[in-house]
């Protein structure tokens, strides 16, 4: 590639980032090349890990699902369609995509309401603030290898704590993790404890933004405290909101880790979520082509959430 | 607000001791301390991984040429996806243990090499050393691809004490003899007079290989066959599988066994005396003299027309290297054979030693009960060969997620078997992906 080459491309990208925020005098051509030579130094390093491990595996994978490739290397023959086809008439891809998204909803829910809650309590003013913050946060440091295995413990039929706690209430104890219908609740109940600390700092960092002169003149006019959460407070989260949501809806799209080993590998047609097909399809059943197009179709179903979200933050704002 | 900086001196001589430990580590890779490194790959762990750790240092002290260096990963799929892989980029470990019933699933792939019988033979080990079932079952093809170190079969541990108070041993004091499903479950019911939980302890609730161990010895019983063939439909005889899952029904009718119990619980009502048989896998054994149990052990006894007992074998197996070193193999079968012909410690932990000399041996016919249950090795079935089916496959939990609900509720199994079958047609209508052009039909 020549030098002129060189020096048009970079032109175009960072070097005028570079130049715009260098100064008003623009930089002459030798000047320009050198700051442009400079900034791509610096983002190479980034470049080539975001090309490599990012794009590639993006551009590489789109071509698998059209192959019938093969883990242990055998086939990668062209099928065109075929992966695409046999994964729309595939029920255990459309379980797995159910399961996925009615675990979202389940967990979704719970974790911004009871996060939003937890943060208001512990904004009341309660003594040992900073304890009630290191233990409501604490769990979201754990691995998911480690509160998989203590929710396991806690769930385990004869001797678990939370069969236990049934007990002493007089209920009947209930088989979580290998009763088909409870299972995925189980798998809530654990994912919400360990990541609920996640959104519950997000919440109490915005409400201690909230300036407290509001709250001095709201009572001042003689609003009580609950009148004082619900016009003061609440609607100043509307933005932390939206973020807690767009994150939690992202992370619960996401489950694998702790669902496959609570259920200790096993794989549940009321528990498996659609990356667990994917790895089952790809690593288990050794077949990349077919798990690269059920990887696209669940990518394809991510773009559209993402766009709902767009859309409908959008006319809020517009509303408003 | 994190205060606490990492200064560029501090980040630098970190960085340069990370790098330094890595090529330290890359070098002591490169040789042993007396020898070339034999990479070997297993997935045995707890006191199977001690036990085979023992014996690999045996065999490395009684060669100066070479150094096996045990790699151990996580027991099933984890395990087989990273073989897999290996043996796919051809860099693979010289040698690694696979469960026989994988081995079928591999070698169209290419991703084993074939052992050579004749060098093999040259170091005493060759078809006379094996039983029957375990030496057919290590061929693929007409190929030689597994050398098995053993047969570990699913079994019965028995609580003598209990079951002399039930008044069940004979005169040798093992457990007396049963022909029948009446009579075995007979025996289940004077057992659970005396025991202070059940008569006995099926583990099964979100085990699928729990389910298909004690099923497929009762369906195999029966004199049926199940085969899966690439492409066809499966053959599996309905109203013998309907049987067997009737029989474990009645098994589980919360006196003889406890309707619902999972693995871990079943073994631990047996450890602690509270049940009098323990259907486990031989690999239980050692965790149950050590809580000082006087434990019998026999072979599930033939219930219907004809001796079967479910089993696998951890075998040995050549992952396919693109550039296999000539010297690096010989000394693999050297270090295969040597370790065979000291597998009397692996027996010790519950395993039947597939290699015969070690099972004619005296220091063997004193292991008791190890030996009382020897003689299953002439018995074995394994799982039906295809490329999806063997230990801590899908196949198996994908049975047990079919007729766990079965087992749980008591209801029909037939329309069980019939949704088993048809999931299995589905699956042997897509093409093997390890061989999609069919070049193999095994």
């Amino acid at each position: 590639m020549s030098h002129a080459a060189t020096e048009t491309k970079g032109a175009r990208g960072p070097a005028a980032a570079v130049a715009g925020a260098a100064g008003a005098v623009p930089p002459t051509g030798v000047k320009r090349f050198r700051e442009a030579r400079v900034a791509w130094i610096f983002l190479a390093p980034f470049m080539i890990a975001f090309l490599l491990f990012l794009v590639w595996p993006i551009l590489h994978g789109f071509y698998l699902s059209f192959t019938d490739q093969s883990l242990t290397g055998a086939g990668g023959g062209f099928v065109g369609g075929a992966n695409y086809a046999e994964a729309f008439g595939d029920a255990t891809m459309w379980r797995s995509l159910a399961n996925t998204v009615l675990f979202t909803l389940m967990s979704t829910v719970p974790l911004v309401a009871i996060a939003l809650v937890m943060a208001l309590l512990v904004d009341t003013g309660l003594p040992g603030q900073w304890l009630w913050r290191l233990s409501f946060f604490m769990p979201y440091l754990l691995a998911s290898t480690v509160i998989s295995q203590i929710w396991v413990w806690i769930f385990n039929p004869s001797v678990g704590a939370a069969n236990e706690l049934l007990r002493a209430v007089g209920l009947e104890p209930i088989a979580w993790l290998q009763n088909e219908s409870t299972n995925l609740t189980a798998i809530v109940i654990a994912t919400v404890w360990w990541t609920i600390g996640f959104n519950f700092l997000l919440y109490l960092a915005a409400l201690q933004n909230i300036p407290g002169h509001q709250y001095e003149a709201a009572e001042l006019d003689g609003a009580g405290k609950l009148r004082q959460v619900w016009s003061i407070t609440l609607p100043q989260l509307g933005p932390t909101t939206v973020v807690v949501l767009i994150l939690q809806i992202l992370a619960s799209l996401k489950l694998f880790d702790q669902a496959y080993q609570m259920m200790g590998g096993i794989s549940s047609d009321t528990t498996r979520s659609i990356i667990q097909y994917i790895y089952e399809a790809g690593f288990v059943g050794y077949r990349f082509g077919y798990s690269a197009a059920i990887s696209y179709v669940f990518f394809a179903a991510i773009i559209i959430v993402g766009i709902l979200q767009a859309v409908l933050l959008r006319q809020r704002k517009a509303e408003k | 607000m994190l205060t606490t900086h990492v200064n560029r001196r501090r980040f630098l001589s970190a960085a340069a001791a990370i790098v330094g430990a890595g090529a330290l580590g890359a070098c002591s890779a490169a040789q042993g301390a007396d020898g070339r490194i034999l990479q070997f790959w297993h997935l045995l762990s707890g006191g199977d991984g001690v036990t085979m750790a023992g014996l690999i240092d045996q065999v490395n002290a009684a060669h100066a040429g070479f150094d096996a260096k045990p790699t151990v990963l996580a027991w099933g799929a984890p395990y087989y996806t990273k073989l897999a892989m290996a043996g796919a980029g051809g860099r693979a470990p010289e040698v690694a243990i696979m469960h026989a019933s994988r081995v079928p699933g591999y070698v169209p792939g290419g991703l084993l090499d074939p052992w050579d019988k004749e060098l093999l033979a040259s170091h005493g080990v060759g078809e006379e050393q094996y039983s029957q079932p375990v030496w057919d079952k290590s061929h693929v093809g007409g190929e030689l691809y597994s050398v098995a170190l053993d047969a570990h079969p699913f079994i019965m541990l028995y609580n003598k004490e209990l079951c002399a108070e039930a008044g069940v041993l004979d005169a040798d004091g093992r457990l007396k003899a049963t022909g029948t499903p009446e009579e075995f479950l007979a025996l289940g019911r004077e057992l659970s007079a005396v025991s202070e939980g059940h008569g006995m302890s099926f583990g099964y609730l979100g085990s699928g290989s729990q389910m298909w161990r004690l099923f497929y010895t009762l369906y195999c019983q029966q004199g049926v066959a199940m085969e899966l063939p690439q492409g066809g439909e499966a053959q599996i005889d309905e109203d013998a599988a309907v049987t067997a899952l009737e029989f474990m029904q009645q098994l589980l009718d919360g006196e003889v066994a406890a309707a619902q119990n999972d693995e871990d619980n079943a073994i631990a009502e047996f450890a602690t005396g509270r049940s009098a048989i323990l259907f486990t896998g031989v690999w239980e054994l050692p965790t149950m003299q050590k809580e000082g149990i006087d434990v019998g052990a026999a072979a599930i006894p033939t219930l219907y027309s004809q001796p079967a007992v479910y089993a696998d074998s951890h075998s040995f197996v050549l992952p396919r290297q693109m550039n296999a070193d000539p010297e690096l193999r010989k000394m693999t079968y050297t270090f295969v054979a040597d370790l065979l012909s000291r597998s009397t410690e692996w027996a010790a932990a519950g395993h039947i030693p597939a290699y015969l000399p070690v099972i004619e041996s005296d220091a063997y016919a004193k292991l008791e009960p190890q030996s009382d249950y020897s003689d299953a090795a002439n018995h074995l079935v394994y799982d039906p060969p295809a490329w999806f089916t063997g230990s801590g496959s899908n196949f198996q939990s994908d049975f047990g997620q079919t007729v766990q609900s079965v087992l749980m509720t008591g209801s029909d199994p037939r329309p069980a078997v019939r949704a088993f079958k048809k999931q299995l047609d589905a699956i042997l209508a897509k093409p093997n992906p390890t061989d999609p052009e069919g070049e193999w039909s095994a």
